[in-house]
């Protein structure tokens, strides 16, 4: 935190009377400042640890897989290796998510930071992009594991190899969604809370298509209106599931990746309006 | 040694001991578990099909690599319960109520996975052909591309007898592009030879080439070796044939034609009598110009 504060102490100095209150335009310095700090936050508190597990997870699935996959053990592998990368990622985006935020309130540091020239919106997408890049370090990492278990039950080149990292990439996705989320809650509820929340987000989000069919199924007219709005309100998580189709060798087409970025994107921006909104009404003086 | 360390020394002393005793109990409660009646573990999976495919939300390829993998240990545990031995397409005494539900949850999940579907086609029959059938079909519905597969409903049908059908398949099947050339061929046997011995071999060798599963692999492989063992227990009867002919008796033992086995340089044991596609030597019926398998030794299948 000191080294966040040094670093926010750098940046170019503005004029304005309240500058704990409004900074009257968003700097990239200090969002960047806020974000390498979250990352190096995360990184001391030995969050990539869990590249450790996954490693040794992945070389134990190479080595015994095949004896009991009955010759499947390349599907098997890209399953379990994709599956873990979102599991891990989930729990980094949920866990760590709901601290950003709560951490700094909890230890008072929160005061130290707007007491600098820092608006509430960019510490909050600082703290964001921060996790974000973490988990672009885990995804990356993770999928370079995947891509050697795959060299080594191969022994040489796997076709497979190419066709998973789109789906790495709407994991990623996945988990910068799931992220803005959980910072969503953070900003005006518990950890606890927080936590809980995001995973049913994270469930619901993969039940949506039902409530689109639970909708178009009911009755009566409100019923619908409530479960059509509820689909369109809830991020449709299922769409960056491609890792089944990944282990087939199948790619999604450029249209549907790019498709879901920008609903991704656009969903974000969503959230982190919200988010930056619940978190400038809360009092820290 | 000071107060630290001892206290160091003797927790790591505490962690090893408590580890040793803790799996040493476990051994010992294991000889004094009640034998559980293997045919109450297995009566129902606790999630059908299509509950495990909505609660899986995005790990469907992970849940149902789980159940494929499952499903072969549950084959694999079947098969060392099983006192004799038995051939995987023929697994009815089994008791195997699991293996259809499991095989539809793995499936449900991952409707694109080839590989269920065919150990299907060749295990269930022996079950529960009807729902072999049915699984078929759905696999061949989820990827219509999957020649193999029409390979693989035609080789259920041609088991039943039903050669028609099993026809009709192959020619469907033959209409894929990519599809092998013998699958064509394989139609029209089907229908001009369709319980014949060719017919059979043809099968099993093509199920042989294209199997992914091991097991399935095997069962081919046996079924190949009893094919070659009719072959070969038809030219040993011509022989007697010949023999009887000559001598006006049935060979009394395998010496007598030994000098035939050497001329036409079929492989014998030590006894002289020749050998099976395992490896065993054939029984000769003395006198009775029979010859069977020799059971107590042969791999050949019976059936």
């Amino acid at each position: 935190m000191d080294e966040q504060l040094r670093t926010l102490d750098a940046a170019p100095a503005i004029t304005h009377s309240r500058k704990s209150e409004s900074v009257g335009y968003v700097s990239l310095w200090r969002i960047s400042a806020i974000a390498r700090n979250a990352f190096r936050e995360a990184v001391r508190d030995r969050v990539l640890y869990n590249l450790v597990l996954f490693v040794l997870m992945l070389t134990a699935a190479s080595i015994f897989i095949g004896e009991l996959s009955g010759g499947q053990e390349r599907k098997v592998i890209v399953d379990l290796g994709l599956s873990a990368m979102l599991l891990f990622g989930m729990f980094i985006a949920i866990f760590v998510g709901v601290g950003l935020v709560y951490k700094e309130i909890e230890r008072r540091t929160i005061y130290a930071v707007f007491s600098k020239p820092v608006g509430r919106g960019e510490f909050l997408i600082g703290k964001y992009l921060g996790l974000c890049f973490t988990l672009l370090v885990n995804v990356v990492v993770m999928g370079l594991g995947v891509s050697l278990a795959l060299m080594y039950v191969s022994r040489g080149w796997d076709p497979l190899i190419p066709t998973i990292w789109p789906a790495v990439l709407l994991i990623y996705m996945q988990l910068m969604l799931l992220t803005a989320v959980a910072l969503l809650f953070s900003s005006f509820s518990s950890p606890a809370l927080s936590a809980l929340l995001t995973f049913l987000v994270f469930v619901i989000g993969h039940f949506s298509a039902d409530l689109k069919v639970l909708a178009a199924s009911l009755g009566s007219t409100s019923a619908r209106w409530v479960f059509t709005g509820l689909y369109y309100l809830l991020p449709n998580l299922a769409n960056y599931s491609f890792i089944t189709p990944a282990a087939h060798g199948r790619t999604p087409p450029a249209g549907f990746v790019f498709a879901t970025a920008a609903y991704g994107l656009v969903y974000i921006t969503v959230i982190l309006a919200a988010a930056t909104l619940i978190f400038s009404r809360r009092n820290f003086k | 040694m000071n107060n630290e360390r001892l206290k160091s020394v003797t927790l790591g002393l505490v962690i090893l001991v408590g580890i040793s005793g803790a799996a040493l109990l476990a051994r010992w409660t294991d000889t004094l578990r009640p034998p559980v009646d293997p045919n109450l573990i297995d009566e129902s999976l606790y999630l059908n099909d299509k509950t495990a495919r909505r609660m899986s939300l995005g790990f469907n390829g992970l849940a149902a690599d789980w159940y494929w993998m499952r499903s072969l240990q549950y084959v694999g545990k079947k098969f060392l319960q099983f006192e004799g031995n038995i051939s995987l397409d023929e697994l009815g005494a089994m008791n195997m109520k699991l293996l259809a539900p499991l095989l539809e949850t793995a499936t449900t999940l991952d409707p694109e996975f080839i590989e269920p579907y065919e150990y299907a086609a060749v295990i269930l029959p022996g079950v529960d052909v009807q729902h072999a059938i049915r699984l078929t079909q759905k696999g061949i519905d989820a990827n219509p591309n999957a020649w193999r597969l029409y390979h693989q409903l035609g080789y259920i049908y041609w088991r039943q007898g039903q050669y028609e059908l099993a026809s009709e398949t192959y020619a469907r099947g033959a209409q894929i592009p990519g599809a092998p050339v013998w699958m064509e061929a394989m139609r029209a046997k089907l229908l001009s030879d369709g319980g014949g011995r060719a017919t059979a071999r043809e099968i099993y060798t093509r199920m042989y080439e294209q199997a992914g599963e091991e097991q399935v692999r095997e069962m081919a492989r046996r079924h190949l070796m009893r094919l070659d063992s009719l072959d070969q227990r038809d030219s040993l009867r011509k022989l007697f044939a010949a023999y009887k002919a000559r001598a006006g008796k049935c060979p009394d033992s395998w010496r007598e034609l030994e000098p035939v086995f050497r001329a036409l340089r079929i492989q014998v044991d030590q006894s002289g009598g020749p050998l099976d596609p395992s490896g065993a030597p054939y029984v000769l019926k003395p006198g009775a110009c029979e010859v069977e398998l020799d059971w107590q030794h042969t791999k050949v299948p019976l059936k």
